[in-house]
């Protein structure tokens, strides 16, 4: 090599040469995390985008290439459609509802101090149960037979409200959806919980001096110093409710007739009932897509939000 | 390094290997969760591996939802079982396609004897282009209504015969506050039965068979379709099924619990029930009977014709398998005569030939099927798997009256141009 091509000796800066071997050392430290996230996140990512060019069963050579033929098809299907607009209303619901309750559970948890912490265990345990269990045991609540929350309604002679939640298509999305919730608001209460903890306890003092009521506090003070928190909380929910399955999977199955269906019901039901691979893959791509662009946009909204604070 | 241990371990790694040369492994995947269930097929492998030195069989049971996506990634991961159940079928047709699945044709010929014990319809649900692909095992599935004798005594209501019988049943019952149907739809596949018997019994065995084959003007528009549709919403607005059907869970066993319960009459279901009920409450089996569905005043369909399979869980050998002769010997070995006597014992009817069925409800089953002209397979396990999947939601979505019978044949005759050659 250095025969044909004489290497020309660099004088390399010692600082540059320092730095360099730096760089070096910290990609080592990397590398197992960026093979990690290459093997189990890049990798199968573009795997999907490219099944999703196929037409395949997912057994043996029986695949075809169709081109952009499903991702076409996505955009006329009434059930994908239907799917996304159920997991708009989940994400909607699940922001205007887990994360003003989580925020109130822990603003008077933390107020509570010490007296709190059964009530803290309490309210912390949906989010320790298995999305199956609960899944299973609302299921036999919310049965329209023998279920206890239609006996209780009409024991208080509220025989109007008595309703068949999972089987009727107007009810069903929001029966799981207030499921849902009820399992998640402990995670944003422990969320706000920590943000809280961190706060200055000056803060509260000097305002109390001031002579602010606890309202005054909350909505100047308290609210202003967890927006950060508040940020991310909004963030995890709306990428959390937008590729949303289990709860869902075990309550409903998506039904009835696609009213509580949403992307990743559809998606498994596509891949694993249908044996539809291809078509499946392009419904787990777009719903990456969705997820990318949406959590892109509310970062940068609620950042500019922040600033104008 | 000591020459002595060297020498030993060279031996050792020769003996493992011819030993690993002389030892076959075969795995077989099935769902027979319950105990008895277990056991048949445990003892069947018992006297396979008795009979067989040096074979060994790896028994996996998996639950029946979890299986099928379980089966479906090793197959396509080209880890499949050597030995695996599946309920024959357009699910069994696309592993066939996708040359996944021995042809079981030259071993059944060379084993005449053994192919001749079974009942003719049993192969139906594993034959493609003239080659059968699996071995029928288990059970005789055939959907019948179920119906409290006693609550027919109360209410002095006879056995319906036809659909406007049957409507009258449903009226009366709904007078005294009973629900004539429980139906546990979540699944789909339940409702679904309801409608594949009036296709029947409207237009007779060859309108769906047609329908699927693409053969003789055969279409899912056909106005048959469109008129089973119309009937089932008239069984709906009837009022004749319990209340929150389209969200009740099956497997979790409510349907039967409202039967238990006398808040309703009747269950149209596979005859696998009576020997569920008869494990969860032989009480209340005192009170049961059965009936074939309703004939359609002007329909071609026969009384007789049945929906299910007989046969249900075929079990099949995998081309991936090593020891392709060994996992067809045991496919004989898990119908044996042995085998088939202790299905009839755990209250189930495989579907070989002369039977000795004590039990009077299993003996008319025997009866049911014997003098049936026809079998049609449930319809989601029969159609290609896109085409049962969107049966199967438009049957939930026609019960729920969220669609019309137009919009769901037509739905229905989109797919099936489009994925039916």
């Amino acid at each position: 090599m250095s025969l044909i091509t004489p290497a020309k000796p660099v004088r390399v800066p010692s600082r540059t040469r320092q730095v360099r071997s730096q760089n070096w050392v910290a990609a080592a430290f990397l590398l197992p995390a960026l093979l990690t996230l290459v093997v189990f996140l890049v990798y199968p990512l573009l795997s999907s985008f490219r099944l999703s060019l196929l037409n395949w069963n997912g057994l043996g050579n029986t695949a075809r290439f169709v081109g952009l033929q499903n991702w076409a098809d996505l955009l006329h299907d009434r059930v994908f459609l239907t799917a996304i607009r159920n997991n708009g209303v989940l994400a909607g619901l699940s922001i205007l509802v887990q994360i003003p309750l989580g925020l109130v559970l822990a603003f008077l948890l933390d107020r509570a101090g010490r007296a709190s912490r059964a009530l803290k265990v309490l309210y912390f345990l949906p989010l320790l149960m298995s999305s199956v269990a609960i899944g299973t045991v609302f299921r036999s609540i919310y049965d329209p037979n023998f279920g206890p929350l239609n006996s209780v309604l009409r024991a208080l002679h509220l025989d109007v409200l008595a309703q068949d939640w999972l089987g009727d298509p107007r009810l069903s999305l929001i029966a799981v959806i207030a499921v849902v919730c009820w399992q998640n608001v402990p995670f944003y209460m422990l969320l706000f919980l920590a943000g809280l903890s961190s706060m200055p306890a000056e803060l509260r003092e000097a305002a109390t001096l001031d002579g602010a009521t606890e309202p005054v506090i909350f909505w100047r003070i308290t609210l202003p110093f967890l927006q950060g928190t508040i940020r991310s909380a909004m963030v995890l929910s709306l990428i959390g409710s937008l590729r949303y399955f289990d709860l869902v999977y075990v309550m409903t199955g998506g039904g009835p007739s696609n009213s509580s269906e949403v992307m990743a019901t559809y998606m498994y039901r596509t891949v694993f009932s249908s044996f539809n691979i291809g078509y499946g893959a392009a419904i787990s791509s777009a719903m990456f897509i969705i997820v990318a662009v949406v959590a892109g946009l509310t970062l940068r909204a609620t950042r500019r939000f922040e600033t104008e604070v | 390094m000591n020459h002595k241990r060297v020498r030993a371990l060279t031996a050792l790694l020769a003996a493992s290997t011819t030993l690993a040369q002389a030892q076959t492994t075969l795995d077989l995947w099935h769902i027979q969760t319950t105990d008895n269930g277990k056991k048949i097929i445990q003892d069947a492998v018992n006297r396979f591996q008795k009979a067989n030195p040096g074979v060994n069989v790896n028994v996996v049971v998996t639950p029946n939802d979890t299986y099928k996506t379980k089966l479906k990634i090793a197959v396509g991961a080209g880890n499949a079982p050597c030995v695996f159940m599946s309920w024959g079928g357009g699910p069994l047709y696309e592993y066939i396609k996708s040359d996944q699945v021995l042809d079981l044709t030259p071993f059944l010929s060379k084993n005449a004897a053994f192919k001749n014990r079974f009942l003719p319809a049993a192969w139906s649900a594993v034959t493609f282009d003239g080659k059968v692909y699996g071995i029928p095992a288990e059970n005789t599935g055939v959907a019948v209504v179920l119906y409290n004798k006693a609550l027919f005594a109360k209410y002095n209501l006879q056995v319906p015969k036809t659909w406007p019988d049957l409507l009258k049943v449903v009226a009366t019952l709904k007078q005294h506050n009973v629900a004539a149907f429980s139906l546990a739809n979540k699944a789909k596949w339940p409702g679904s039965m309801f409608y594949g018997y009036l296709v029947d019994r409207i237009g007779g065995p060859d309108v769906f068979k047609n329908a699927v084959t693409r053969t003789k003007g055969g279409s899912f528009a056909d106005p048959t379709f469109v008129k089973a549709g119309q009937m089932l919403q008239d069984l709906v607005k009837a009022g004749a099924f319990v209340q929150g059907y389209n969200g009740l869970d099956y497997d979790s066993g409510v349907s039967r619990q409202l039967l238990y319960s006398g808040r309703a009459a009747m269950e149209l279901m596979g005859t696998w029930e009576l020997g569920t009920i008869k494990n969860e409450n032989p009480n209340f089996l005192k009170n049961v009977d059965f009936f074939s569905f309703p004939t359609v005043p002007g329909g071609k369909g026969n009384a007789n014709t049945v929906l299910g399979t007989v046969g249900d869980n075929f079990y099949s050998v995998s081309k991936t398998c090593k020891n392709p002769d060994a996992a067809s010997k045991l496919l004989t070995y898990l119908i044996d005569d042995q085998a088939a006597q202790d299905r009839v014992g755990d209250n189930r009817l495989p579907p070989v030939k002369g039977l000795k069925v004590t039990d009077p409800l299993l003996q008319r089953i025997q009866q049911l099927v014997s003098k049936a002209p026809s079998v049609q397979l449930w319809y989601d396990q029969d159609l290609a798997p896109q085409l049962g999947e969107l049966h199967k939601d438009t049957s939930q979505a026609l019960l729920g009256l969220s669609v019309t019978p137009q919009a769901a044949a037509d739905q229905m005759e989109t797919l099936a141009k489009k994925i039916l050659k």
